[in-house]
């Protein structure tokens, strides 16, 4: 696209190729030019922008009980993010985290509530034996419940973007009947939230942080293996980059598509697994459980930001982990109206997903020399050529 | 019976508004998957002029004139940029989510105006949506803009080389679809619910997109489509109209989302997909870059 503009002319085109640092730079100034947007409002409300600011960093990165929570969080958003990472690399969209988090932390519940979990927090259960187990039926269910989209895609080139945003609306529903009026997750005392998970049950802490945390991270290293180095990888970029083109490289449509949504249903699963079952102070799943469902959109947005880079998605996914806990606690010691966390996060993220966008492109802007006036004078012939 | 005929004619008509202007940009070669996003968007902005005027007109105006903006927006990514539809669907769709979310917040609750006048008892935009799908058939079928309205859709390298301008068509197909949008936000947020709340909206432009796959992109199969949906959502909040004590109520709020599926598999048999390869406008989804 070109314009002109006095004498300037200013083309956006389309990049060859968005190296890692454009990528990287489009990030850092989405991160100011938000702070800056959303300082003005904060100074609109009488609080000092940079009081703010340091308040919610000292909270998120440097406090005792700040830290694990951002740990914790952008553990489930990471994870949130592989799950659209993969089958994103088919070129395929997996919007249905909330629904996979849910089918795994109910198929987790379940096998807690089938060896007795819900009579007492002391129940006598051995963890050994149990954990596992919950772990393997999470994850296969929500290998399952991401696999559904992933095969009718494949099989008859149904939506995927549609029915994973079904599956997500009918698992809320599933869920609110589990842990509500009587279902059989309820917890004992509570109405509308599930029971709390036995001591013995609860995923094991190494240093004050589940286990599942240092997981994500060894995961993210071995999906980038796996996406980049392995055959499989390869189909799977191939089938992504064109659908017919792998076909006739014998790439079976169906298996491929399942394949991807499989393994990012499981990833969804494991963030699931992490945080209701992992996290000091949950253990169970909470009254605001749909909440956790929206959060898991943040994962969406890491892996879009990270331009579906598995390791990159670790400091995207710190960021958000860290603001979304920061600027609550924030809000309720500087006495600032309810919502403005919202705010922070959601200018962030509309500016990093924008910035993004523009990162595709390059913007050149150029003197337009005047092409030298052919300089005709009464009777004189046309000079041929421009360059005299 | 009759109150849950009345009732989900209501749902329908949020449902086909939606998907007929989702139809529209479709037909164009235009796929918005952020259909949900522009609802929240308009839908949002509308309730809060409503409520803050208390005029439904100012609402109403507004909430189309968001829905204008948000679908030429994604009409700039999408024509002039050339960059995937997908992708800023999405965009729009989170877009709508986290602005909605923030600016919607200290305006939770009810809209409190005096409910919005019915046509003897039925709801008066189901009536909006039949004529808007009539006026979308004579417009697409029967008139010569509509003509190359699909044409760009089909295939706009042979539309560009008949005289047809690919990119000026597409910017009207955004734009009125963006407008029709638009309006079922705003028939949403102050007709049919009307109480702010966050994602107010749970899924229904997703079902309104899948209306459209399910329509053959015909108009009038849309409001055949709008009108089962609607019947189904309400069964789902009222299940003892028909079923008294089958299941618990959650699990028939799950139930529209699960037959939306399920539909669309049906839909996906040989026979249909036949069909749906024949209707289907070629395009769709294809950015078209001029060459010069």
């Amino acid at each position: 696209m070109r314009a002109v503009i006095g004498g300037y002319a200013i083309r956006i085109e389309r990049r060859a190729d968005v190296r890692w640092w454009h990528t990287a730079l489009a990030s850092v100034l989405a991160i100011l030019v938000s702070l800056f947007l959303v300082g003005i409002a904060f100074v609109r409300v009488g609080a000092d922008p940079l009081e703010v600011y340091s308040e919610i960093i000292k909270y998120a990165f440097l406090s005792e009980f700040g830290l694990p929570q951002t740990i914790n969080r952008a553990t489930f958003v990471l994870l949130a993010a592989f799950s659209l990472i993969v089958p994103l690399r088919a070129g395929l969209w997996n919007i249905g985290m909330p629904g996979q988090i849910f089918a795994a932390t109910l198929a987790a519940f379940g096998v807690a509530y089938a060896f007795g979990a819900k009579t007492s927090v002391n129940a006598q259960i051995s963890g050994v034996l149990v954990i596992p187990l919950m772990l393997l039926a999470a994850l296969a269910a929500s290998a399952v419940y991401g696999a559904i989209p992933g095969f009718l895609r494949g099989r008859l080139q149904v939506n995927e973007i549609v029915t994973t945003m079904m599956l997500n609306w009918a698992m809320v529903w599933i869920v609110a009947h589990m842990i509500r009026e009587g279902g059989p997750f309820m917890g004992r005392t509570a109405e509308g939230e599930g029971f709390t998970l036995p001591t013995a049950l609860r995923v094991p802490q190494v240093f004050d942080l589940p286990v599942t945390v240092y997981a994500a991270v060894v995961l993210s290293v071995l999906l980038t293996v796996f996406l980049t180095k392995t055959t499989l990888g390869y189909r799977i970029r191939t089938f992504g980059e064109s659908p017919r083109a792998a076909e006739y490289a014998g790439i079976d449509a169906t298996r491929i598509s399942t394949l991807v949504f499989a393994i990012g249903g499981a990833f969804a699963g494991l963030a699931g697994f992490h945080y209701f079952l992992g996290v000091p102070g949950v253990y169970k799943i909470p009254k605001n459980y749909a909440d956790f469902g929206d959060f898991s959109f943040y994962g969406l947005i890491t892996g879009l930001i990270a331009r579906n880079n598995p390791i990159a998605a670790i400091p995207v996914a710190i960021l958000f982990g860290g603001v979304s806990g920061g600027a609550r606690f924030m809000q309720g010691k500087l006495r600032l109206a309810f919502g403005i966390d919202y705010a922070l996060l959601g200018v962030l993220m509309i500016m990093m997903v924008a910035f993004q966008a523009l990162a595709q492109f390059s913007l050149r802007i150029e003197r337009i020399v005047p092409a030298p006036a052919a300089q005709l004078e009464r009777g004189e012939s046309r000079v041929e050529s421009p360059h005299h | 019976m009759s109150n849950l005929l009345i009732i989900s004619l209501a749902a329908a008509a949020v449902f086909a508004i939606a998907a007929l202007g989702e139809l529209l940009e479709q037909r164009a070669g235009i796929l918005n998957v952020g259909l949900e996003g522009v609802m929240l968007l308009s839908g949002t902005f509308g309730f809060i002029v409503a409520k803050t005027s208390g005029s439904y007109l100012e609402g109403f105006l507004v909430a189309i004139l968001t829905g204008a903006a948000v679908g030429l927006l994604h009409g700039f990514f999408s024509i002039t940029l050339g960059s995937n539809q997908v992708v800023n669907g999405m965009a729009i769709w989170i877009l709508g989510f986290g602005l909605t979310t923030y600016i919607g917040y200290p305006y939770t609750g009810p809209l409190g105006l005096t409910p919005f006048p019915t046509m003897g008892g039925l709801p008066v935009f189901f009536f909006v949506a039949l004529v808007l799908a009539v006026a979308l058939w004579f417009l697409l079928y029967k008139t010569h803009l509509g003509l190359k309205l699909r044409s760009v859709g089909e295939d706009p390298s042979v539309a560009e080389a008949s005289g047809i301008s690919v990119t000026a068509m597409r910017y009207l197909a955004v734009l009125l679809a963006g407008m029709l949008v638009g309006l079922a936000g705003a028939v949403y947020s102050l007709v049919y619910n009307p109480v702010w709340s966050y994602n107010y909206l749970q899924g229904w432009g997703f079902i309104a997109l899948a209306l459209v796959f399910f329509s053959l992109w015909n108009p009038f199969f849309v409001i055949a489509g709008a009108v089962f949906f609607g019947v189904l959502w309400q069964l789902s909040l009222y299940p003892e109209l028909l079923f008294p004590n089958v299941f618990s109520r959650y699990i028939w709020r799950a139930m529209p989302f699960l037959i939306t599926i399920v539909v669309f598999v049906l839909l996906s048999t040989r026979w249909f997909r036949l069909r749906w390869g024949a209707t289907k406008p070629e395009a769709l989804g294809v950015a078209y870059q001029r060459e010069s």
